[in-house]
């Protein structure tokens, strides 16, 4: 007996030892660079100096004008609808992989992430050629003799058209791996005692899916919130978010204080989106059984 | 005359080349309990959706209550049903898992509370509303997905296997209670099964199916006694299976030469000299007892034999005797504490028409 627990315990602690080095790296990586940014939101810059002089100037700025709350409502109304798409679009397509894909389920998920094959900018530029004023788009409407669409030039939309194109495959991989553990079966259920299938749908098949939708939701909703290439590149000169005007902080203006703290809202206001979403899941309205697979 | 409760009119449902459900025709009526036997690939799951709805038939029709439901979707059709493996809605509790159809027909409150506290007790699971299904034992998950069946009082309720996922013993239980469940209903139950036992305990009436087809339609009791066709002789009851050769025909008795043993069996119909014959005997029709020195009447057919082996089973035992043209015979009896021993000398007999004689399908 006593043998067995001291390999029992053994056995936890070499477990323990392998997770160290991805510890460190955390530690190291992530959780020291945001302690940094945290200190470094309270002290203040002066010519392109950190000076460590302790501080709330930088969230006065932020949270009480005008033009840094705009920014961030912008970033906030883009994020929503992006995520909103990407929903709508990556629902049906996930869903059609996960119910009829059959043996082609995996090469079809696999297919949308094709894009990242590539870098983000070369994508984000292949827009720009599909829908900039002497993109394809538009070329070929002048061609018609037809005005081009101002809307998808230099503007929010195309700046959401890149976003939605960008993150999409992690919506559809979110809520794709859903249904693969979903048991479509109680859709027959529920149309033989009485439901229509839209109804079916919102009885079953969206609870059931929640955890999976959520996780795809906020996969989409972080990057996005925190966009400054695609804006960049697609937004204009009045298409910019609140990523641009954080980037700003760190290279022209070199006032990397008052980036640290709009930084830290940043991440703030992430973490109480997560914190929302997290409180709409409940474990056991979602079919969690608690038991172990 | 009333309605029956189901009728289905040269029913058909094709899928590729293979015809699952090959032009059916049924008439269920109220409070039957009426049950769809038949081995796994026989089309009696699909003909069961093509009730239900999940399935559209190539042609004939269903009428469902009176109604001609053929064209209607699953849930248009006022039907109950139990599934297989319960399938209840994991993230509700008993229940909304119960309620759910009433749900649907957007029934007011107090009513839902009613139909939900009868149906509760009709299936002695009161006290459980608030669990969640993976709270529930196997045969808590299947009362609760009865109840869900039966909750809207349908005009049928069909049940897919639904005992196939419980142990024995459970099912046993099951199969008591769900006869008491529908003797007090008038709600027509269509019971489909590959487990002969249940489909004989359960049912009134039932039909076996075999490769799309309906063999043999009436009260149980007919079909287990007086099959009509070869392959419902070969299935219920699992007989022995006797191959021989008609010898001569006197009167209704057919002389069959067994492997050089003469036995006397009813005369299959279209059946003449030379034909080969499959004679299904089933074994609580084998009389197995010691060797006796007096003649036996001649009508009866008696072999010696040895006995080989016996198996005991509780109620009764499967002998296992081998005859002296080396085939084997099983007869079942209730165990005699004078018993016999293995390797004993005994004798089998039985009457001609305790078996039933088909003609063979490869003649």
């Amino acid at each position: 007996m006593k043998t067995f627990r001291h390999w029992h315990q053994n056995k936890n602690f070499h477990f323990a030892l392998l997770t160290l080095p991805g510890a460190l790296f955390l530690l190291i990586f992530l959780i020291l660079p945001l302690i940094s940014i945290l200190v470094f939101s309270f002290w203040r810059t002066e010519s392109y100096e950190l000076i460590a002089d302790w501080n709330i100037e930088n969230y006065k700025t932020i949270l009480g004008e005008k033009t840094y709350l705009t920014f961030i409502w912008r970033s906030l109304v883009m994020a929503v609808s992006v995520s909103l798409v990407c929903l709508i679009y990556a629902y049906p397509v996930a869903y059609l992989v996960a119910k009829r894909g059959g043996r082609y389920r995996l090469i079809l998920v696999l297919l949308t992430a094709a894009p990242f094959f590539t870098g983000i900018i070369l994508r984000v530029t292949a827009i720009q050629q599909i829908l900039g004023p002497i993109g394809l788009l538009n070329m070929a409407l002048q061609t018609f003799g037809l005005e081009p669409i101002q809307i998808l030039m230099y503007s929010n939309v195309a700046s959401a058209i890149g976003l939605v194109y960008l993150w999409i495959p992690f919506m559809m991989l979110a809520i794709y791996l859903s249904l693969l553990n979903f048991n479509f079966k109680l859709l027959e259920v529920a149309y033989v005692n009485g439901a229509k299938p839209w109804r079916a749908f919102l009885e079953v098949t969206w609870p059931l899916n929640w955890i999976g939708t959520a996780i795809g939701i906020v996969l989409v909703f972080i990057p996005t919130f925190a966009a400054f290439v695609t804006p960049r590149f697609l937004g204009g000169v009045n298409g910019a978010l609140y990523g641009n005007i954080l980037e700003h902080q760190f290279g022209a203006t070199g006032t990397w204080a008052l980036g640290s703290a709009m930084g830290v809202v940043l991440f703030v206001i992430c973490l109480i989106f997560i914190l929302i979403i997290w409180r709409t899941i409940n474990l056991q309205r979602s079919g969690y059984t608690g038991e172990e697979f | 005359m009333t309605e029956p409760a189901l009728k289905l009119a040269q029913v058909e449902k094709t899928f590729g080349k293979v015809r699952a459900v090959d032009q059916i025709s049924l008439d269920v009526g109220q409070g039957e309990f009426f049950s769809l036997l038949g081995p796994s690939g026989s089309g009696k799951t699909t003909l069961l959706r093509i009730i239900a709805g999940l399935e559209t038939p190539g042609d004939g029709r269903v009428h469902v209550g009176g109604r001609d439901v053929t064209r209607l979707p699953p849930y248009a059709r006022g039907i109950g049903m139990v599934f297989q493996d319960f399938l209840l809605f994991p993230h509700k509790i008993v229940a909304e898992n119960i309620t759910f159809p009433l749900k649907m027909q957007k029934l007011p409150a107090s009513q839902k509370k009613e139909q939900l506290d009868w149906v509760l007790r009709l299936v002695r699971m009161e006290g459980f509303e608030n669990r969640y299904p993976h709270q529930l034992s196997g045969g808590q998950k299947q009362r609760v997905a009865l109840a869900r069946g039966l909750v809207a009082r349908p005009d049928i309720l069909l049940l897919d296997e639904p005992l196939a996922n419980l142990d024995l013993e459970l099912r046993k239980e099951m199969e008591v209670e769900m006869r008491r469940f529908q003797a007090g209903l008038d709600i027509p139950f269509i019971y489909v099964t590959h487990n002969q036992e249940e489909a004989l305990t359960l049912s009134s009436r039932m039909a076996v199916m075999h490769e799309g087809k309906f063999e043999q339609v009436g009260a149980k009791l007919d079909l287990y006694n007086r099959p009509t066709t070869r392959f419902v002789a070969s299935f219920l009851g699992s007989p022995n299976h006797i191959l021989g050769r008609i010898k001569r025909v006197e009167d209704e008795i057919a002389i069959l030469d067994w492997k050089g043993l003469d036995l006397r069996i009813p005369v299959p119909s279209n059946a003449k000299n030379g034909d080969k014959i499959d004679y299904f005997l089933k074994h609580e029709k084998v009389l197995v007892q010691p060797l006796r020195e007096a003649d036996p009447p001649r009508e009866k057919n008696r072999f010696e034999c040895t006995l080989r082996d016996i198996i005991f089973k509780g109620q009764h035992s499967d002998y296992f005797v081998v005859l002296k043209n080396g085939e084997e015979l099983v007869g079942s009896a209730a165990v005699d504490p004078q018993s016999l021993k293995i390797r004993q000398a005994v004798e089998v007999s039985w009457l001609p028409q305790a078996g039933d004689a088909f003609l063979a399908e490869n003649n």
